[in-house]
């Protein structure tokens, strides 16, 4: 027999995991609250935004950046899609089936990398598409009040297509932490610890709300999409770098705990 | 010679204070089906998870034809194994499962349907695999461990959950496994299970080898031979007896057990003595009994074996 190359191999373990991740309704339960969700809070934003100062009957106040509707209504997608990339791992952990896994693929880390690109690709096409649909719905609301920004004016682009990166970016985060709690509500509770509880930052006093708040998953996700980016907070190249950090870290702590552990 | 067989050398494995595995060493062979025997906890799955590279090992290797099974680059053409029958999706059909894990290997699509079929379950393949009873799981299991085609296959308590049916069926399935020429490898706490099957045991207790042996062989080994007689002049014959260099021991019905004669041998003396015997019966322990005995207590019969 002859050996198979390494992009065969590769290519084999990201087909096994295609078909894993195909073959389970939970998939497809996350990807509609993935794709509904956000539509609808983009909306509900957009109206809330565009018709608040007028109710108040007072001035306006300075608009808020239009392109905040969308990213508050990705961040409540976030939830399901880190749902998906937990199970990814701790399901096949709680059934056993890790066993089966890694007895076809002794190679863990081989695992680890093939489960990642096929989450990472499927809600990169997800999270774009709903990135830049709310960003369509939105834009449609506010213009209604004079208050919306088209697709071709600078800067949006980028930011509407680092938006979409935030269900990719938070799928991994808790694909790594499914990989390293190994449990279903022990992985989800350790994902959304990661990415919401850092938000209490935001409460400390004005200097270090910021300081510390710019390390934070949400924070910088913010500072990467909006049009105006907070002037306390990093850079928008720099926040980016952040936001990858965050499941780049988690999951080379994945890939260093993975091979260590028994199965 | 090290193809297909299944090596494992002052293999150790502690979980924290507790000693799973002890500096245990066999050699599983091709060409027959061995039984890997011990009560529950005896440290069998965990001897089997090393050997298909899952736990590391604390001391010691386990080798598959002279390789560590983590090193191999296709392990399911060279290994099959079912360590846990209801380790699957509950959601997943029994086709995607195999699907996805013959894809691993590169194994092509037509290979899940023979297996489908090897092991009757191509009437249910669509259905997930939740619903299935333990028997189907272990059946669905089975069809995994063959997607490769491999010489050597490994089972963990396959034939827990099987129907009178599948249990006749699974029997005949190891058995022409290793008529194949495979290295069959099947565990059970069980020895009436592995009596009709195996034609190798390896028993192991807390830990450690108890016997390495054919199955005659450990009924051969066993200490128990003895002769049950009852007479009406029992105690004039176990005088004969006793005299002869045999042991008699007078039971509380009257009968008598003779060990160090055999049936033959006692016969003879009665007969020259004129003795009326009313029973003579060879007596042999069974399987089940050399087991309970070998492993009652570990460490006397790793000695009195040995």
């Amino acid at each position: 027999m002859t050996v198979p190359s390494l992009a065969t191999r590769a290519l084999d373990l990201i087909a096994t995991e295609w078909i894993k991740l195909r073959s389970v309704r939970s998939t497809y339960w996350a990807l509609l609250v993935t794709v509904v969700t956000p539509i609808a809070v983009a909306s509900l934003v957009a109206f809330a935004f565009a018709s608040a100062p007028h109710a108040a009957g007072q001035q306006a106040a300075p608009p808020p950046d239009p392109l905040l509707p969308e990213l508050l209504s990705l961040e409540y997608a976030v939830i399901a899609v880190s749902v998906l990339g937990v199970l990814a791992f701790s399901g096949e952990y709680s059934t056993g089936l890790i066993r089966v896994t890694f007895t076809a693929a002794p190679r863990r880390r081989a695992v680890l990398a093939a489960k990642a690109a096929v989450l990472a690709a499927v809600m990169l096409v997800v999270g774009e598409a709903v990135a830049f649909a709310s960003f369509g719905l939105t834009q449609a609301v506010l213009a209604g009040h004079g208050d919306g920004v088209s697709l071709g004016h600078p800067g949006v682009p980028g930011a509407v297509l680092c938006t979409g990166l935030l269900l990719a970016v938070c799928a991994l985060l808790g694909l790594a932490l499914g990989a390293i709690v190994r449990h279903t509500a022990g992985g989800i509770a350790a994902t959304i610890a990661v990415i919401v509880i850092p938000g209490i930052v935001a409460l400390l006093p004005s200097p270090w709300s910021g300081r510390i708040g710019r390390f934070t998953l949400l924070e910088a996700a913010r500072q990467v999409s909006a049009l105006h980016p907070a002037t306390n907070l990093f850079a928008p190249a720099w926040s980016l770098l952040i936001v990858l950090a965050w499941p780049a870290v988690a999951l080379a702590v994945a890939a260093v705990l993975i091979t260590r552990r028994d199965a | 010679m090290t193809a297909g067989t299944i090596e494992v050398d002052r293999l150790s494995k502690r979980f924290g204070s507790v000693t799973a595995v002890d500096d245990l060493s066999f050699t599983v062979r091709p060409g027959r089906v061995t039984g890997f025997l011990g009560p529950n906890g005896a440290g069998k799955s965990t001897t089997m998870r090393i050997i298909l590279g899952l736990d590391a090992p604390t001391a010691g290797r386990a080798v598959v034809g002279g390789r560590r099974y983590d090193g191999l680059i296709r392990p399911l053409r060279e290994v099959g194994s079912l360590l846990d029958a209801t380790a699957l999706h509950a959601g997943r059909t029994a086709r995607a499962h195999l699907q996805a894990v013959a894809r691993s290997n590169g194994i092509p699509r037509s290979r899940v349907e023979e297996v489908l079929r090897l092991t009757g379950l191509d009437g249910v393949a669509g259905r997930r695999a939740g619903g299935f009873s333990l028997g189907m799981k272990q059946r669905l299991g089975i069809a995994a461990a063959m997607l490769g085609d491999p010489p050597v296959l490994m089972f963990d308590e396959p034939v827990n959950g099987l129907d009178p049916e599948g249990i006749h069926w699974i029997r005949g399935f190891f058995r022409e496994l290793a008529a194949a020429g495979r290295t069959v490898l099947v565990s059970s706490h069980l020895m009436s299970e592995m009596a009709q099957t195996a034609d190798h045991l390896v028993i192991i207790g807390r830990g450690r080898l108890l016997a390495d042996t054919s199955t005659q062989e450990l009924i051969d080994s066993s200490a128990r031979h003895d002769v049950l007689l009852r007479s009406p002049r029992a105690a004039e014959l176990a005088g004969l007896i006793a005299a002869r260099g045999g042991t008699a021991t007078p039971q509380p019905d009257g009968a008598l057990v003779v060990t160090g004669l055999d049936a033959a041998a006692t016969g003879e003396l009665a007969a020259a003595h004129g003795i009326a015997l009313h029973a003579l019966v060879p007596r042999q322990a069974s399987l089940e009994d050399v087991y309970l005995d070998i492993t009652g207590d570990s460490t006397d019969y790793r000695a009195a074996l040995s």
